[in-house]
C-alpha cells in the first residue's frame, strides 16, 4: 500500500514536474546567473561583477520609483476588479431580468487583447477629442483638455482604470459562482431574524464568499503581472518613467539600454518580492482550509 | 457550498408570504445595471467604431462620432487577406494543444497534492505556485537559447511547450483545490474495491471535475490566444506567425492603419468569446462545486 | 458533453502541430535569411516584390522575418543572445550600429563595398557617417530620412504668410503671426519621446554647431554646459510664448501630424516619413503641405541636417555571408528597387542613380536640402549610445511637461548621462 502510493506519487508528478523544471525553473535560475555579470545581451563576452548590479539598485532612483508604482499597481489591480466584480455579482444575483446578458457584457472585455484595449483607452483619454474629456466638457459646459496619460500624477491611475475595466468581468463571474452556492434558506433565515441587507452582506455573504475571494485574488495577481502589455501600449512607462513598474523597468534596462546583467538583478528582486506575496497568500489559504477543510 | 451549521438558526415558523409593500429595489438595481452596462460597453463600442471607419476619418479626430455611412472596407480587407487565415490557424494550433496540455499536467499534479500528500509536498506545491508570480520577460533569453539548441525555433512547438509550462501553476492550484473537495471516502471506497490511483483519478475524480476543467479551459484559452510575447520570440517567418503578431505588424514603422487594426482585433477576439459562451454554464457550476471551495 | 479521454487529448496535442507544421525549416542551402522592421501593409508588400526580383536575378531564396519596429529591438537582441542572428538584418545607422559592432556581432563589408563600386553609388552626404565605423564599412543605407519643418499650406496662406523663414527672428515673427490668427503655430507629439528630439538636435546644431554636438553625443561634453543651456533657453522661449500645442506629451507623432493636417496647428518638425503618412490619408504633396528647413540661428555655423538612416548589416556568423553580401549589393545599387522603396516609405534613396523624377515635389526639395547641407547628422537617439539616449529622451519629455524646471532637468540629465556613459 505504502509502496503503491509512493509509485503513484512519482508517476503522476513526473511529467508536470519535468516540464515545469525544464521550462520555468531552469530558465529562471540561469537568468539569475546573469545578474552577477555585466552582460549586454549582444556580446558573447561578459565579466563577473559580483554584487555590483545589486548595489546599483540601492542608488537607482528609477528603481525606487518603479517599486512604488508596482505596489500601487498590484494593490489597485487586486482591489478594484475584486470589489467591482463583487458588486456586479451581487447586483446580478438579485434575480434581475437579463442576468445572462449583463454577465456577457461585463465579461466581454476579457476577450479583447491588450493591444486593442490599450489603443482604445488611449483614444478615450485623448485630450482634444477623446471621449472622457468630451463628456466632462459637456457636463461642465466649458472646455476640458486635460491630458490624462501625459501627466505624471494621473498616468498610472488612468491605466489602472482601463485595467480594472478589462478584469472586472473575470472576478464577477467567479463571485457569481460563489453566490449561487450560498443557500437561499440561510439568507431567508437571516432576514427573518431581522438582519438588514447590509448586515446580511457583511456578516454572512462576504465571509461565505472567502473561497471565491481566494481564487479571485490569485487570478488578479497573475493578471496584474500580465498587465505589462497594457501599460506598455498606453504609456510605455511614461511620461518620463512616472508609470514604470518593476517589470517595465527591467524591460527598459535589459532591452532598451542593453544592460542585461542589471535587468536580471531587477528580476531577482522582483522574484523575491513575489515569494513574499505568495507566503502571505498561502497563510490566508491555510486559514481558509482550516475553516472549510 | 455554504455551511449552514455555522449560523445559529432559530426555531421560528415560516411566515406566510404576506402582501409586501411595493419593493423599488429590483427596478433600481436593474437601472443601475443598465447604466453600468452602457459604461462598460463604451470602450468596446469604440473598437467597433474604429473598425467601420477609414484611417483618414480617425486621423481627423472623427473616431467617437456616429458614422454617417457604414464603411466595411476594413473587414473585407482583413477577411480577404490569406495571411490572416494562416495567422488564425496558427493561433488555434498553439492555443488548443497548450490549453489541453497545461490542464492535463495540472490535473496530474493537483491530484497528488490534494489526495496523495507526502513530506514536503506542500513546499513543492508552493514552488510550483510561485511560478505564477514573475513577468515572462525574465526567461525570454534562456528559453530562446534552449529551443535554438534543439532546433525548434520558427516552429510552433516552443510556444506550445512554454504556454503549457507557464499554465502549470494556475492549473495545479485550481485542480488541487477542486480535488480537495472530492470526499476522501469516495476514493477509499474505490481503492478497497481494487481500483488503483489512476482509475480513481480518471473514473471517480475527473468525471465530477468536468466543470473545473471548463473553467481552466476558458481561462487558459483566452490567455494563450491573446499572448504575443512568445510567438514574437519563437517565430521568425510570416508563415508561423499568430494573430496577435499579425495585429502588431499592421502598424508600420512610419505608418498606421487604425481601421484595419480595429476590424482585425474584433475578428481576433471572436474565438475567445465563443469559448466563453460555450463553457460558461460549466464555468459557473465549476466554480460552485470546487474551484471556489478552499 | 462526453468526458474527454486523456489519451486522446494528449495524442491530439502532440500530433496536431506535428502533422501541420513539420520541423523548423529555417536557413537552408542557397537561402539568405533576413530580419527587418519594415512592417505595415505597404512595407511588407513592397519588400515581397523586391525580394522576388532578387530571387529571379540571383537564384538565391530570401527568407524574411518582419517584426514591428519596437518589438524588433527585443526580437533581434534575443536572437543575438541566442546566437541565432539572421544573415542580414535592418538596423539604424549610428550609435546603435556601433554598439552591435562593439559586441562583435557584425562583419565588415569592405570587399563587397569596393567590388560593387558603392563609392560611386552611395550619396556622399550619408555614405561616411552611416557606413564607416572605426575605418571599416559595416552597413549599406537602404533609405534615409530628413527632418524638416512640415507645414499646412492653406493655414500659412490664410495667415497671409508668403515668405518662409530663413532666420530665427523671421521664424519667431512667423509664429507670432500664426498665433495672432488663432492658430497654434507648432504641433508636437512627444508621447513616445523621440519626436521631441529633433527640436533639441536643431537648436543645438544651429547654436553650438555640429562639432560641439558630436562631443556631447560621445560624452566629451556635459548636459549642463552653457551651450546646452543656451539651446534649451531658445526652446523654452517657444514654450513660454505658447507656440507649442498644449499637452504635447499626450500625442503620438501621428496625432501631431493630424493636427497640422486638420489645420489645428500650422507646422511640425518631423522626418520625411510624414509625407508617406499624409499621402496615405489623402493629402497632396506641394498642394496641401510642404516643408522648410530649420532656420539659421547664428551665422557662421556649419549648416547641418538631421535624420535617421535605415541600414542593412551582415551578422558576424552569417550562415550564408556570400548570399548576404549579394543581397546587400542588390538592395542598395539597384536603382529601380531604391526608387520603389523610397516611394513606399516616403524615404530618400542613398543611391545617386535614382532619378529625382521618382520623388514628389516635396521629396525632391528635401533631397536638394540634404545635398546643399554641410553635414548630415543622425538624430539624437541614433547619435548617442542607447543608455544615454534613454536619459536624453526622458529629459525632453520632462521638459515639455514643465519647461519652467529646465535648470533642474538639465542638472539631473547631466548626472544621469555621466553615469550612463560609464556603463
Amino acid at each position: 500500500m505504502e509502496r503503491q502510493t509512493r509509485f503513484w506519487q512519482v508517476a503522476l508528478l513526473a511529467l508536470p514536474l519535468t516540464v515545469f523544471a525544464v521550462l520555468v525553473i531552469w530558465p529562471l535560475a540561469s537568468s539569475f546567473y546573469y545578474s552577477f555579470t555585466n552582460w549586454n545581451g549582444f556580446s558573447a563576452d561578459y565579466d563577473f561583477v559580483g554584487l555590483a548590479n545589486f548595489t546599483k539598485i540601492y542608488t537607482d532612483d528609477l528603481f525606487r520609483n518603479a517599486i512604488l508604482n508596482t505596489i500601487i499597481w498590484m494593490v489597485a489591480a487586486i482591489l478594484l476588479p475584486t470589489l467591482l466584480g463583487l458588486g456586479l455579482a451581487l447586483l446580478i444575483d438579485s434575480r434581475i431580468p437579463g442576468g445572462a446578458m449583463f454577465k456577457s457584457i461585463f465579461y466581454l472585455p476579457i476577450c479583447l487583447s491588450a493591444i486593442v484595449v490599450g489603443q482604445i483607452w488611449v483614444w478615450i483619454y485623448q485630450p482634444d477629442w477623446g471621449l472622457l474629456n468630451t463628456v466632462i466638457a459637456a457636463i461642465r459646459g466649458d472646455d476640458m483638455n486635460f491630458a490624462w496619460l501625459a501627466k505624471p500624477d494621473t498616468a498610472l491611475g488612468s491605466v489602472i482604470v482601463a485595467w480594472s475595466w478589462q478584469q472586472t468581468g473575470l472576478s464577477m463571474v467567479i463571485y457569481l459562482a460563489g453566490l449561487t452556492a450560498i443557500s437561499e434558506d440561510l439568507l431567508e433565515v437571516c432576514e427573518m431574524d431581522g438582519a438588514s441587507t447590509w448586515q446580511r452582506l457583511r456578516l454572512v455573504v462576504i465571509p461565505l464568499l472567502t473561497p471565491a475571494t481566494v481564487v479571485v485574488v490569485a487570478l488578479s495577481v497573475i493578471n496584474s503581472l500580465k498587465g505589462f502589455d497594457i501599460l506598455f501600449i498606453m504609456t510605455g512607462g511614461g511620461p518620463f518613467n512616472s508609470s514604470d513598474t518593476l517589470a517595465m523597468h527591467m524591460y527598459n534596462e535589459s532591452f532598451k539600454k542593453y544592460l542585461m546583467g542589471y535587468g536580471s538583478a531587477i528580476s531577482v528582486v522582483l522574484f523575491l518580492i513575489a515569494l513574499t506575496i505568495i507566503g502571505i497568500y498561502f497563510r490566508q489559504l491555510r486559514r481558509v482550509d482550516e475553516i472549510y477543510g | 457550498m455554504a455551511d449552514t451549521r455555522a449560523i445559529p438558526t432559530r426555531d421560528t415558523a415560516m411566515p406566510e408570504a404576506a402582501d409586501k409593500p411595493f419593493d423599488p429595489w429590483p427596478a433600481v438595481i436593474f437601472i443601475a445595471l443598465v447604466c453600468l452596462a452602457v459604461l462598460f460597453l463604451t470602450p468596446t463600442v469604440g473598437v467597433l467604431l474604429s473598425s467601420v471607419k477609414t484611417t483618414r476619418e480617425i486621423a481627423l479626430g472623427e473616431l467617437w462620432s456616429i458614422p454617417s455611412a457604414l464603411y466595411l472596407g476594413n473587414f473585407t480587407e482583413v477577411l480577404n487577406n490569406p495571411a490572416v487565415h494562416r495567422y488564425l490557424v496558427n493561433t488555434l494550433l498553439v492555443t488548443a494543444p497548450a490549453t489541453i496540455a497545461s490542464i492535463v499536467l495540472g490535473v496530474l499534479a493537483g491530484y497528488v497534492f490534494a489526495k496523495l500528500p507526502f513530506r514536503g509536498s506542500n513546499l513543492l506545491f508552493l514552488v510550483i505556485v510561485s511560478g505564477m508570480f514573475f513577468p515572462p520577460q525574465v526567461i525570454l533569453i534562456p528559453l530562446f537559447r534552449l529551443f535554438n539548441a534543439v532546433g525548434l525555433i520558427d516552429t510552433l512547438w516552443p510556444i506550445i511547450l512554454v504556454h503549457t509550462a507557464l499554465g502549470i501553476p494556475i492549473c495545479t492550484l485550481l485542480m488541487r483545490n477542486f480535488f480537495a473537495t472530492v470526499p476522501t471516502a469516495l476514493r477509499e471506497a474505490a481503492i478497497i474495491e481494487g481500483a488503483n490511483e489512476w482509475q480513481v483519478l480518471t473514473k471517480v475524480a475527473l468525471p465530477i471535475s468536468l466543470p473545473a476543467l471548463a473553467v481552466l479551459a476558458t481561462l487558459q484559452f483566452t490567455w494563450i490566444w491573446n499572448d504575443f510575447l512568445w510567438p514574437l520570440i519563437f517565430t521568425q517567418s510570416d508563415e508561423k506567425r499568430t494573430i496577435m503578431l499579425g495585429l502588431v505588424n499592421m502598424k508600420g514603422q512610419y505608418s498606421v492603419a487604425w481601421g484595419v487594426q480595429g476590424a482585425l482585433s474584433l475578428i481576433a477576439s471572436l474565438p475567445t468569446l465563443i469559448v466563453f459562451l460555450f463553457f460558461q454554464r460549466y464555468f459557473i457550476k465549476g466554480m460552485t462545486m470546487g474551484a471556489v471551495k478552499g | 458533453m462526453p468526458i474527454l479521454n486523456r489519451r486522446t487529448l494528449l495524442a491530439t496535442a502532440i500530433a496536431a502541430p506535428a502533422l501541420m507544421l513539420g520541423a523548423g525549416s529555417w536557413a537552408q542551402e542557397g537561402e539568405v535569411t533576413i530580419s527587418h522592421y519594415f512592417t505595415g501593409d505597404l512595407g511588407l508588400g513592397g519588400l515581397k516584390e523586391i525580394f522576388a526580383t532578387f530571387e529571379a536575378e540571383t537564384g538565391l531564396k530570401v527568407k524574411d522575418s518582419p517584426i514591428g519596429h519596437e518589438d524588433f529591438k527585443t526580437g533581434i537582441l534575443v536572437r543575438a543572445a541566442g546566437n541565432n542572428l539572421p544573415d542580414v538584418f535592418s538596423y539604424w545607422a549610428g550609435a546603435r550600429t556601433q554598439f552591435v559592432i562593439d559586441s562583435n556581432s557584425l562583419q565588415p563589408i569592405d570587399d563587397m563595398w569596393n567590388a560593387a563600386g558603392l563609392d560611386e553609388i552611395v550619396a556622399k552626404s550619408v555614405a561616411d557617417g552611416a557606413t564607416l565605423y572605426g575605418g571599416k564599412r559595416y552597413l549599406v543605407p537602404f533609405g534615409y530620412h530628413y527632418a524638416g519643418m512640415f507645414y499646412n499650406k492653406s493655414v500659412f496662406a490664410d495667415a497671409g504668410i508668403t515668405d518662409l523663414p530663413k532666420t530665427w527672428d523671421e521664424f519667431l515673427a512667423l509664429a507670432e503671426t500664426l498665433k495672432g490668427k488663432g492658430v497654434t503655430p507648432i504641433a508636437l507629439g512627444s508621447k513616445d519621446r523621440w519626436p521631441a528630439q529633433f527640436w533639441f538636435d536643431y537648436l543645438l546644431l544651429r547654436t553650438a554647431g555640429p562639432d560641439y554636438r558630436a562631443k556631447l553625443m560621445s560624452g566629451a561634453a556635459s548636459y549642463d554646459d552653457p551651450e546646452v543651456k543656451a539651446a534649451m533657453a531658445l526652446w523654452k522661449e517657444l514654450t513660454d510664448k505658447d507656440y507649442f500645442v498644449p499637452n504635447a506629451n499626450a500625442d503620438g507623432w501621428t496625432d501631431a501630424s493630424d493636427k497640422v493636417a486638420r489645420g489645428d496647428a500650422a507646422m511640425t518638425l518631423m522626418g520625411t516619413w510624414i509625407t508617406g503618412y499624409w499621402n496615405g490619408i489623402g493629402l497632396k504633396p506641394g498642394e496641401d503641405y510642404d516643408f522648410f528647413p530649420f532656420p539659421e540661428i547664428e551665422s557662421g555655423i556649419a549648416n547641418a541636417v538631421v535624420g535617421p538612416v535605415d541600414g542593412l548589416v551582415v551578422s558576424a556568423n552569417a550562415a550564408n555571408s556570400e548570399g548576404a553580401e549579394k543581397l546587400l549589393t542588390f538592395m542598395v545599387s539597384n536603382a529601380d528597387v531604391q526608387a520603389k522603396w523610397a516611394g513606399i516609405q516616403g524615404a530618400l534613396s542613398a543611391n545617386v542613380n535614382v532619378d529625382p523624377a521618382n520623388y514628389t515635389s516635396v521629396m525632391q526639395n528635401a533631397l536638394a536640402t540634404v545635398a546643399a547641407a554641410d553635414t548630415f547628422v543622425f538624430n539624437y537617439d541614433l547619435a548617442t549610445p542607447p543608455p544615454v539616449a534613454e536619459v536624453g529622451l526622458s529629459m525632453f519629455a520632462r521638459f515639455m511637461d514643465d519647461p519652467s524646471k529646465v535648470d533642474e532637468i538639465l542638472a539631473n540629465a547631466a548626472a544621469d548621462a555621466k553615469e550612463a556613459f560609464n556603463e
